[in-house]
């Protein structure tokens, strides 16, 4: 068969074969490529840094496993930058979802970095520092209740205790207690927050959407609506490069270069047998 | 402070809602077909008429002993306890939803050959999750707990993932396959998304590192390039993309609140 035919069909199963690999390959070699930090990332790393004394912020973990790869990774760069707040300046968090995986998801992620934390001495503690409200159905109306009261909308924690009487929720009552709203959000919905919440009460809004949905989300970031943002998985290692850590963003960060690299060649690939093969036709067409 | 634990859900109250919307389920289909669409219209219309006037009318102070400096108009109080309603009537659309799944693959069980396995696996799933599920949530000993654990991490979790990264494979296969540049568009689409994507990663940063930020030519950097594309000519189009949706969203919910939408809606 002729090569530039060749190269424009490779069987689908080698180009599964070598995603595969190039996906899992880089998993095994724990090097961080330094890389340039976005503005949008920066200004949510600022915004999140400069919150005041004591001050709560609503986390929205909604997202599902299918897109865990990102959020997951982004959830614990965010979670990792509160727990170190609560450290430096007592900032507290609740984690609310709209996706029945992601309070699931989300507490798994808090404990883990609580327990690495306390080794440390944070003296990070669920229900003082931060507290899981759960999984919640119908995110507009509910947001709208939540806006004017809290507690009463909120009702109970995952461990089915009062939000009310938890410590970590004194002096919230209503969103003008809230300082900061963070979803972290594979779909469109986070405009639900931008329009009943952040808009009304002029709360700071940050943002960690997929990469394919980031492009939507930067006219609400040109608008001053949302202060910040993370765009995809690199927006997590841009993240936790600002942290100077090495989570599980920088050890996929590879994986997603690695993966980036092989689309590109092989597009690039196939398009350059096409256009040879092309020219080859029209020289041949000429000479007849 | 101590933590007060919560003795539970009223399930008096739980039953007793369920009962009541029962009834009120049973009177609805005893109603004639054009009255029963009068009084769906009616109930969308009074729904969508209060979030709309407690959005839009003027407000005024309404302190509150937790917010004193709370404001708002008549029908605020009501939206907490509207918001609950609205959960209520979303937790039965949920049960609708299961009911037609149940229907579905019921008759494909009843009549089997292919597919009847898929119809198998899905009641399983279905009793086995509910069961479990209500099981940790009423007793929340380790056993309950663990497996609940193991069928919704290590079972659905773990799924959902596997089925959203087998969409990789098929990206990778049709970019290559499809994105082909036979126009002066495609071209430009496809130089594009490789700055865009090599901005996007370390490795693809790299490339452009050895300009000194300092330089005539600092504007280079694919990162900088990358990130002029997403906030310049995409952020004009992906607004002008807002404002269509915008448009045409308001104008599907306007038929919807207005009762003029045709079709299963209000017709069923």
């Amino acid at each position: 068969m002729n090569i530039l035919r060749l190269l424009q069909q490779v069987d689908r199963r080698v180009l599964y074969v070598m995603l595969l690999l190039a996906v899992t390959l880089p998993f095994f070699v724990k090097f961080r490529v330094p890389v340039a930090v976005s503005p949008p990332t920066q200004a949510l790393y600022d915004a999140i840094d400069s919150l005041p004394e004591n001050s709560f912020v609503l986390f929205g973990p909604n997202y599902s496993a299918g897109t865990r790869g990102e959020n997951g990774a982004q959830s614990e760069a965010l979670l990792r930058h509160l727990m170190i707040m609560w450290h430096k300046k007592k900032v507290r968090f609740g984690m609310l979802a709209f996706d029945p995986q992601g309070k699931t998801l989300a507490q798994t992620i808090a404990l883990g970095l609580q327990e690495e934390y306390n080794k440390q001495g944070y003296n990070i503690k669920e229900g003082e520092s931060w507290v899981n409200f759960g999984y919640r159905v119908d995110q507009q109306n509910f947001v709208r209740a939540l806006v004017k009261d809290v507690p009463g909308t909120l009702l109970v924690d995952v461990h089915d205790r009062s939000v009310a009487t938890l410590p970590v929720m004194q002096g919230v009552h209503t969103a003008k207690d809230v300082a900061m709203i963070l979803d972290v959000n594979p779909t469109a919905a986070y405009t639900i927050y931008i329009q009943f919440m952040q808009g009304p009460f002029k709360i700071p809004m940050g943002l960690a959407p997929t990469a394919v949905m980031a492009p939507e989300a930067f006219n609400y970031l040109d608008s001053g609506q949302i202060v910040g943002m993370l765009q995809g998985l690199q927006g997590a290692v841009e993240y936790e490069q600002l942290l100077n850590t090495f989570g599980r963003a920088t050890r996929a960060s590879n994986s997603l270069g690695v993966a980036h690299l092989l689309l590109i060649s092989f597009i690039i690939m196939g398009n350059i047998a096409m256009l040879l093969e092309r020219s080859k036709q029209r020289k041949a067409g000429g000479a007849e | 402070m101590p933590v007060k634990a919560v003795v539970g859900p009223n399930i008096g109250m739980i039953l007793l809602g369920l009962v009541l919307s029962l009834v009120a389920l049973g009177i609805l289909m005893l109603v004639p077909q054009r009255f029963r669409r009068g009084i769906v219209r009616a109930a969308t219309l009074i729904g969508g008429l209060y979030a709309a006037l407690e959005f839009f009318l003027p407000t005024q102070p309404m302190p509150t002993p937790d917010d004193p400096k709370a404001i708002g108009n008549f029908l605020s109080p009501s939206v907490v306890p509207f918001g609950n309603y609205v959960n209520a009537v979303f937790g039965w659309t949920v049960g609708l939803g299961v009911i037609n799944l149940c229907q579905v693959h019921g008759k494909r069980l009843m009549k089997g050959g292919a597919g009847s396995f898929n119809s198998v696996v899905f009641f399983l799933s279905m009793i086995m999750m509910t069961v479990i599920g209500i099981l940790q949530k009423a007793h929340p000993n380790p056993l309950n707990k663990n497996l609940y654990d193991v069928l919704f991490v290590g079972g659905l979790v773990s799924l959902d993932a596997t089925m959203f990264s087998i969409v990789a494979f098929y990206i990778v296969s049709a970019a290559y396959r499809a994105f082909r540049i036979r126009s002066v568009e495609a071209t430009l689409l496809l130089a594009t998304a490789i700055i865009v994507m090599l901005g996007q990663i370390a490795i693809g940063q790299l490339l452009t590192r050895w300009i000194p930020m300092t330089s005539a030519f600092h504007s280079l950097h694919i990162e900088l390039i990358r990130s002029w594309i997403l906030t310049i000519p995409n952020s004009a189009v992906t607004r002008a993309i807002a404002f269509g949706l915008g448009i045409g969203g308001l104008a599907v919910a306007l038929r919807i609140w207005l009762g003029l939408e045709r079709g299963s809606y209000f017709d069923a």
